[in-house]
């Protein structure tokens, strides 16, 4: 029992995944199932081609420079043997391919070349936690921040406000989060010589550092939501049951609370898909500039370390998720707007 | 494919892709001689705020290839030596990859860190080298870079995403799951992934600064390529089943007076749409990787590189990342406008 609550999380993960799976099952027409997962496995098969390509170039001969960092001075002609062996670096690039594949199906990820001893699964372990709870804070806050705002504006469209939050979500939309990052940066340490009250500006452990990564993520976030949700909502306004519904005599409160917002949601759960399967791996330059031990630290350390099964784990992990979470959108858009046959 | 992939619509949407038989009747009556085209840059000219961001741009772009020539040739020769027992001219210390004014023994102003100056108009970094001529050189390797890009990006994109419509067929199919690929991918990591692994051929073939700036075009194009496509495959399919098309070959027009004449013109509006916003995306994209340490490298120059190197010291000298953190932020606030303002004129339904 108290092993099941201490993996809270991750039983009622795994639970709303099963259900997932189980209304999927039922609902959905094989068929189209059928050519989601071929599509996925393609996806997979492309994806971790191009990865393994590259990564296979880059990691000079046979991904032995990741290997000798593991010995480092120590190394002897016997230790590197050892070692190739163990990675089976010794094979020609398509065997290589073809046992990395092999692995794969049994959904093992492989050795990490730079790490002695520790499986990329160990280290996506690692940061995979780190990011979801980034993101566990970013996203709920960008819907919560973005998403009233983009409806309030388009039921006030052409007011003041309005013009106000389209050039406002204009400029964090096209402005990249490092750039806030730096920014930020420069009004904490303005703060800081001056000991008045600040942020940390990097650093992950304590609950303070959590604030201005996830305000950051979702400054960002929150203006495209902003914009999609305007969009859509004026888009409903404009539709004939609105018209109608006014007609009817009905309060303004009603129409829009339940007559266009309702309809006006819908297209924002698609947006939702790629911003939840880009999760993990989204929040980049905040993790880097931020010094969180995420997934997005542990992948540049192992394209700068040449780990080659370590990129792999993480570009697949993500092509993975890509393709459930759109699987995802497609079966809770069908839900959602009868009209759409989607599945 | 059309229909089942649901998460389509939300890129089409916010780009505002085009339905042709939708176009704004009310335009056409009001100026019943004036091109779509024409109307359209009418529209956009009439958008002062995008009109004042395309001038800062044009200053900045063009500036950016006129100033420096100019600007190294610009100030006193100082007496000073380097070792060589010889004068410092200006063509030296406003040459923003020279680093040996570290070791001058000359006077104050070339100093590392240094405090503005009439020589220096924004000071000088750790290394002794002018911050102008620095910001100047890494907005034209932006500027360079992006054009380089969307002349790539607009090529292939036209070209496959015409053929990919108008034809079908097998080369759609292949097209359609390559970019199901490219899509799937974590896309800053597949440029570090690239800008990593072939950073040293590309280094050792070209040199180390040009080679570079051709192996994040050729990233960051690669990237980019696959939407372009989508949006000029999707708006192919539409044109493709107008009537004037079908009129053009009753008349005996062939597939390529077709494409060349009928579809290409007027795939021109949803093109600059999308290129506009790709520019953008162009310039955060190599800052962004340049700030990282695996895009450009010294000695050439980039705004993200310039604040790569300082931003770890912001507590001792914040003014040196300030100023292409500053130039980065005018680019980026100008192309969206300017973008803004080229949808709404190109794409007259979205505006409200």
């Amino acid at each position: 029992m108290g092993a099941l609550l201490s993996n809270l999380p991750a039983v009622i993960a795994l639970l709303v995944l099963l259900a997932f799976m189980a209304y999927v099952a039922i609902r959905v027409n094989p068929g189209f199932l059928i050519k989601r997962v071929a599509g996925l496995v393609f996806v997979v098969m492309g994806v971790s081609f191009i990865t393994f390509v590259l990564g296979f170039w880059g990691s000079g001969p046979n991904g032995i420079e990741a290997v000798i960092g593991q010995c480092g001075t120590r190394c002897t002609p016997n230790i590197l043997k050892n070692l190739e062996n163990v990675y089976g670096l010794r094979d020609p690039w398509y065997l290589q391919y073809g046992h990395y594949l092999e692995r794969l199906v049994h959904g093992d990820l492989g050795l990490s070349y730079s790490n002695r001893n520790r499986t990329v699964w160990d280290i996506l372990g690692q940061g995979v936690p780190v990011s979801l709870t980034l993101q566990a804070f970013a996203i709920p806050l960008t819907i919560i921040a973005g998403v009233p705002i983009g409806i309030y504006s388009a039921i006030r469209a052409g007011s003041r406000f309005d013009t106000t939050t389209n050039s406002v979500s204009l400029l964090f939309f096209a402005i990249p989060s490092y750039l806030l990052i730096v920014y930020y940066r420069f009004v904490m340490v303005f703060l800081a010589v001056r000991n008045l009250p600040h942020l940390p500006v990097s650093g992950w452990g304590d609950p303070i550092d959590i604030v201005a990564p996830a305000v950051i993520l979702a400054a960002v976030g929150a203006a495209f939501f902003t914009r999609l949700s305007r969009t859509s909502m004026l888009e409903v306004l404009g539709q004939e049951y609105i018209r109608t519904a006014r007609a009817k005599g009905l309060r303004e409160r009603v129409v829009i609370f339940k007559h266009a917002l309702r309809n006006a949601i819908i297209p924002l759960v698609t947006a939702l898909g790629p911003t939840l399967a880009f999760a993990v791996t989204g929040a980049f330059f905040t993790e880097l500039l931020f010094n969180i031990p995420g997934v997005a630290n542990a992948a540049v350390a192992s394209i700068t370390n040449k780990d080659l099964p370590v990129i792999q784990g993480v570009v697949i992990m993500t092509a993975v998720a890509v393709a459930l979470m759109n699987l995802a959108v497609d079966v809770i858009y069908g839900v959602l707007d009868p009209r759409i046959k989607v599945v | 494919m059309e229909t089942t992939n649901a998460s389509d619509n939300v890129s089409d949407s916010m780009l505002g892709v085009i339905a042709p038989q939708q176009s704004n009747a009310g335009d056409v009556s009001q100026q019943p001689s004036v091109s779509p085209g024409r109307a359209a840059l009418r529209r956009f000219f009439r958008d002062k705020r995008a009109v004042v961001c395309l001038a800062i741009i044009l200053f900045i772009v063009i500036g950016s290839f006129v100033f420096p020539p100019i600007y190294q040739h610009i100030g006193p020769v100082n007496p000073a030596s380097i070792g060589a027992g010889k004068g410092i001219g200006p063509t030296d210390y406003h040459e923003p990859a020279f680093e040996n004014l570290n070791y001058s023994d000359g006077p104050s102003t070339l100093l590392p860190l240094g405090p503005r100056s009439l020589v220096y108009p924004l000071g000088t970094d750790t290394n002794g080298r002018d911050l102008f001529a620095r910001v100047m050189a890494g907005v034209n390797t932006s500027i360079i870079i992006a054009l380089t890009v969307e002349i790539f990006d607009i090529g292939m994109g036209v070209l496959l995403g015409t053929l990919a419509g108008f034809f079908g067929g097998w080369l759609d199919t292949v097209l359609a799951r390559f970019t199901d690929i490219m899509f799937a991918f974590p896309g800053l990591l597949l440029i570090i992934l690239i800008a990593a692994s072939l950073g040293p051929v590309f280094d050792s073939r070209f040199g180390s600064g040009v080679g570079r700036v051709l192996l994040i075009i050729f990233a960051i194009g690669l990237l980019v390529w696959p939407l372009m496509m989508r949006f000029v495959r999707g708006q192919t399919i539409q044109l493709k089943e107008q009537q004037y098309i079908e009129a053009a070959r009753t008349v005996g027009g062939t597939n390529s007076t077709i494409i060349m004449r009928h579809i290409i013109p007027n795939l021109a509006s949803i093109v600059i749409i999308a290129a506009t916003l790709d520019i953008l995306g162009t310039i955060t994209t190599e800052a962004g990787i340049s700030l990282l340490g695996v895009g450009i490298q010294p000695p050439a120059t980039s705004l993200g590189l310039m604040i790569s190197d300082t931003i770890a010291s912001v507590y001792s000298n914040w003014t040196e990342p300030l100023w292409p953190a500053a130039m980065l932020i005018i680019l980026v606030i100008a192309f969206a406008f300017i973008g803004d303002g080229i949808r709404d004129a190109f794409d007259p339904r979205t505006k409200d």
